[in-house]
């Protein structure tokens, strides 16, 4: 998990100023989860030390501009997230429905109860192949739920500053976040069937 | 009485901490009697910690903290 440092005015001056040792504990603290973040994104090796590269430069450009209101690790992830979209070229919309809704809307009957309840994948959490399957099923996740999904889950970001670096409201965070969760689950499900 | 739908949608979309309290204490009677809810909010937990487990294999090779300081001392 990246660590929740906030930025004080002092370090920032330094920063400003171009103090290495102030540049270099902004990288010791924060590039390897970056990188992790941007690996996890789907970007591969040499593509996703050239997208923290990219992270860093832009970070130490806009400097002058940032006001200290943030984390440090929450300016650094907005502006990965912007550098990501506009690498993959895809728009942030979210879409309105999602076919994920419908599997699990199937999955209940009209008053709400369980017909098809989650399978007992115990046996699949506990296999050697679990981190395979996993990334293999974040890879079917559209990009906006991936990147929700790793910023919550695997970098451990509040939700209030997600909310902020994706510049998405709480409803439409929770909206991202069930969706993948939900995706991940039902695709683990399926290769939970498949081995068995 | 809150239904197994909407404890499953309030549990993968994150929306438990923000419900009032008596709310809260209604999903947690429930996930206390429904074994499907009970294990669907155990497999959404075993979810993150696999997922954080897997991206331990996305880790950086040593020297990457080097490399960009070199490369950042040029701007």
């Amino acid at each position: 998990m990246t660590p929740a440092i906030p930025i004080t005015e002092g370090f920032l001056d330094r920063l400003r100023k171009r103090e290495p040792e102030a540049l270099a504990e902004a990288v010791n603290d924060h590039a390897r989860a970056l990188y992790r973040a941007a690996r996890a994104l789907g970007f591969a090796e040499p593509e996703a030390e050239d997208l923290v590269q990219d992270v860093f430069i832009t970070f130490l450009e806009k400097l002058d501009g940032f006001e200290g209101r943030s984390l440090l690790r929450t300016w650094l992830f907005g502006i990965l997230h912007r550098k990501a979209l506009e690498r993959r070229r895809t728009s942030k919309i979210q879409d309105r429905t999602d076919a994920i809704e419908d599997v699990l809307e199937s999955r209940f009957d009209e008053r709400g109860n369980w017909s098809r309840p989650p399978a007992d994948l115990e046996r699949l959490f506990l296999s050697k192949e679990l981190g395979e399957m996993i990334r293999n099923c974040m890879e079917g996740l559209p990009s906006n739920q991936r990147e929700a999904f790793v910023l919550r889950e695997v970098e451990g970001l509040e939700t209030g500053e997600i909310c902020e670096l994706l510049d998405v409201s709480s409803t439409n965070f929770g909206v991202l976040i069930f969706r993948a969760r939900t995706r991940l689950r039902e695709c683990l499900e399926l290769k939970g069937w498949s081995r068995s | 009485m809150i239904t197994c739908k909407e404890v499953s949608t309030l549990l993968a979309s994150d929306q438990v901490q923000s419900q009032k309290w008596w709310r809260r204490a209604e999903i947690r009677l429930h996930l206390a009697m429904c074994n499907f809810c009970s294990r669907l909010a155990r497999q959404l937990e075993q979810l993150r910690s696999a997922a954080r487990q897997s991206s331990q294999e996305n880790e950086a090779g040593a020297g990457l903290e080097e490399r960009l300081l070199r490369r950042l001392s040029k701007h």
